[in-house]
């Protein structure tokens, strides 16, 4: 049994879904063989079978009233690759010891309580993948002059 | 996947360059040429920061081969700059 179908069993089992909606994923399922374990997504009556995000994405769009720039509003759409991030994270482990305190003590002065030697290598793949369900949005109260997203897809 | 491509453009309002395409797979030769320098400083770097060799060469290559897919666009004051890795 591979882990969609037993995914879908469970969900019926558990009664996140119906017996028709269960039977309906499972002929989806029997349709598309090709699709890798994991890497599917589907969505019925609010069970979704997650899919994989593979890129961080920031829009912010700031109009020229708030920037001051009278030249037009400024937009920064950035894409960064989930493998990019994982190499990233795996590089603050090559940090010196002596350095990762003081590291520790700037984040909380700019009030980040974040602790660098708690990122272990064990740990780096449960981060990212909350990582990827991670969606900020930002609105100002000024009328919508600007607009900050974060989101994974 | 290493990056083979950089694609790279800059608009202000009085100039602009046109969309540059940097092959980045031409890199390789003379990477492949300095690739005992390379390593040794990588040694240095690692016996100094008391990681393993190895580590810190994985580590690097994670970082390479991660870049594709890396797409930055930002427009500000009237400037537009489009940096894309493919």
């Amino acid at each position: 049994m591979n882990d969609n179908r037993r995914q879908i069993l469970e969900m019926l089992a558990t009664g996140k879904i119906t017996a028709d909606e269960a039977e309906r994923l499972l002929a989806a399922l029997e349709s598309s063989p090709a699709n890798p374990a994991g890497e599917q997504s589907g969505s019925v009556a609010g069970a979704t079978v997650k899919t994989r995000a593979k890129y961080l994405r920031v829009l912010v769009e700031a109009d020229d009233d708030l920037t001051g720039l009278k030249k037009g509003p400024t937009t920064v759409n950035v894409r960064v690759p989930m493998q990019l991030l994982r190499a990233g994270v795996r590089l603050a482990s090559l940090i010196p010891a002596q350095a990762h305190n003081q590291l520790d003590e700037a984040f909380s002065r700019h009030g980040v309580p974040l602790t660098l030697s708690q990122i272990k290598p064990e740990n780096l793949e449960e981060l990212i993948d909350h990582l990827e369900d991670l969606t900020v949005d930002v609105d100002s109260r000024d009328t919508g002059a600007t607009k900050v997203r974060v989101f994974c897809e | 996947m290493t990056p083979n491509f950089a694609v790279i453009s800059i608009q202000t309002p009085t100039w602009h360059t046109p969309r540059l395409w940097v092959p980045l797979f031409l890199f390789w030769i003379p990477i492949i040429l300095l690739s005992p320098i390379i390593f040794l400083v990588l040694v240095v770097v690692a016996v100094g920061i008391h990681t393993n060799i190895w580590r810190l060469i994985s580590l690097c290559w994670g970082i390479l081969s991660g870049l594709p897919g890396t797409d930055v666009r930002v427009n500000a004051e009237g400037n537009r700059v489009l940096v894309r890795i493919l």
